[in-house]
């Protein structure tokens, strides 16, 4: 069957400005795996959706991964 | 007597207590052992404070509010407090301010019996224990700027995960600032709105013995701990250290490094995670797919079958139709030929062509004369032409 790599290529980088939440995004790649291993007969059309979207989101959350810096900020605060 | 003055009791147990007054109680503090320790109404606590020898007493007494240790018969405390002669039972006692076990052996007791205390009261009942955000946003560090902990914790939680924004509250992990600092930390970080709020808090210090860890081991540091709507990771010095607070903790860490390895996840093994999502997923569509494919093929190798097993069978019927054709044939073929002639001979236009004719009247072969009438017209066919004519006379023979 062909697939249009292309397509979800273009997808991907139309996407690519949106900052994304890592664990909710992560939480939604997980669904799409269980998805896969719950089906018992993937429907092909919806399974190729899936697995477009699960590609999307893994290059993203990879994008974020390589996010080096966390950020510390000091509360000025007295208690005493 | 007459030149004295004259006072009434409680006007001179007033003076006495002004002249107590005087003592500087507040620069020192009264070292002895317990004894009698009792509480009255869960309110009221008294105890006789000794020396060694048991030949001095003090008695003492003060509030269950103002107890911040556990205290018990026999041990070596040290109290703070101001000297009064109570007027209603004309007894001397110190009002206790403060009363803080001295000696690890005093320590260790009296954290063994809030322990007791606290794990009773279910402070440390695993299934209150939440768990964390598997990929927080926002992290809460209490502890102080100035020690190893700090720097620890932001080293390997730098190493492991980015991206993260940690609120950083800079708290006396000890000395006598430790125990309100802390809980002003977890009271401002519980007091944040929701968007503000960091997913986890992390108390955490290096390691030491009871008197460095008197915070982590104090009650009221626990109950914040313990009434946190933020989920608390605690960490405390090396392995082997414990205190309270560990136990009350959502998590307990082993140390400060220990305790940014409990709250972020590895990136490596993240990427390696989402990568075998990503191949599985692959794997299963693929899977499905040539699953699919397989079942078309078959169907048409199925069909195939069928029609060449149709074709076989055919092509053997016809086979076997001319393997016998010469059998029979010639014989078929005679019998045909006598057929032929047969039906030559009973061919009526050879009839005619001898000289008979056929009449025939309203289109019907007559045979009978019987059946006309004189007058009627009828049609005659010979070999050659027809003719009609007319019945004049009829004789039945």
């Amino acid at each position: 069957m062909e697939y249009n790599w292309q397509k979800a290529h273009l997808n991907l980088m139309s996407q690519k400005k949106k900052t994304i939440d890592f664990a909710s995004s992560f939480e939604e790649l997980e669904k799409i795996t269980q998805w896969f291993d719950s089906e018992e007969n993937v429907d092909v059309e919806v399974g190729l959706k899936k697995f477009e979207r699960g590609l999307e989101l893994a290059s993203e959350l990879k994008k974020k991964l390589s996010e080096v810096e966390n950020k510390v900020e000091e509360i000025k605060k007295k208690f005493t | 007597m007459d030149t004295l003055r004259t006072i009434s009791v409680s006007e001179f147990l007033q003076l006495v207590n002004e002249t107590l007054r005087l003592i500087p109680s507040q620069e020192f503090v009264v070292e002895g052992e317990i004894s009698d320790f009792r509480i009255a109404q869960d309110k009221w606590i008294s105890f006789d404070l000794k020396d060694e020898n048991g030949e001095a007493v003090l008695k003492c007494f003060m509030t269950t509010w103002q107890l911040r240790a556990q205290i018990e018969d026999g041990m070596r405390v040290q109290v703070r407090g101001t000297p009064k002669v109570y007027e209603r039972y004309g007894q001397f006692k110190m009002n206790v301010q403060e009363v803080e076990p001295v000696g690890e052996g005093a320590l260790k007791r009296a954290y063994e019996l809030l322990k007791k205390k606290l794990e009773q009261e279910g402070l440390f009942d695993v299934s209150r224990k939440r768990s964390l955000p598997r990929f927080p946003k926002r992290i809460g560090l209490i502890t102080s700027r100035d020690a190893a902990a700090y720097g620890d914790f932001l080293q390997i939680l730098n190493n492991r995960w980015g991206g993260v924004f940690v609120l950083h509250m800079n708290v006396h992990v000890q000395g006598k600032e430790a125990v309100s600092d802390i809980l002003g930390a977890f009271s401002y970080f519980n007091e944040l709105s929701e968007t503000e709020r960091p997913d986890v808090l992390v108390l955490t210090r290096g390691g030491g013995g009871l008197e460095d860890l008197h915070a982590f081991n104090d009650e009221s540091v626990a109950r914040a701990v313990f009434g946190s709507k933020i989920p608390v990771v605690c960490g405390v010095g090396h392995e082997r250290d414990e205190s309270l607070c560990d136990f009350v903790a959502d998590v307990r860490a082993s140390t400060p490094s220990n305790a940014a390895e409990r709250v972020v996840p590895n990136r490596e093994e993240v990427r390696y995670e989402i990568e075998m999502m990503c191949q599985h997923t692959e794997e299963r569509l693929l899977d499905q797919l040539s699953q699919k494919s397989l079942i078309v093929e078959r169907a048409t190798n199925v069909i195939g079958r069928i029609i060449s097993q149709q074709n076989e069978r055919l092509k053997h019927l016809r086979q076997r139709f001319f393997d016998v054709t010469h059998v029979w044939a010639p014989a078929l073929f005679d019998q045909i030929d006598g057929f032929e002639k047969i039906l030559r001979q009973l061919d009526p236009k050879r009839v005619l062509a001898r000289g008979y004719g056929i009449v025939t009247s309203n289109g019907q072969v007559l045979k009978d004369v019987a059946t006309l009438e004189i007058g009627a017209s009828v049609g005659v066919q010979l070999a050659k032409g027809s003719f009609e004519s007319y019945v004049t006379k009829k004789e039945n023979n």
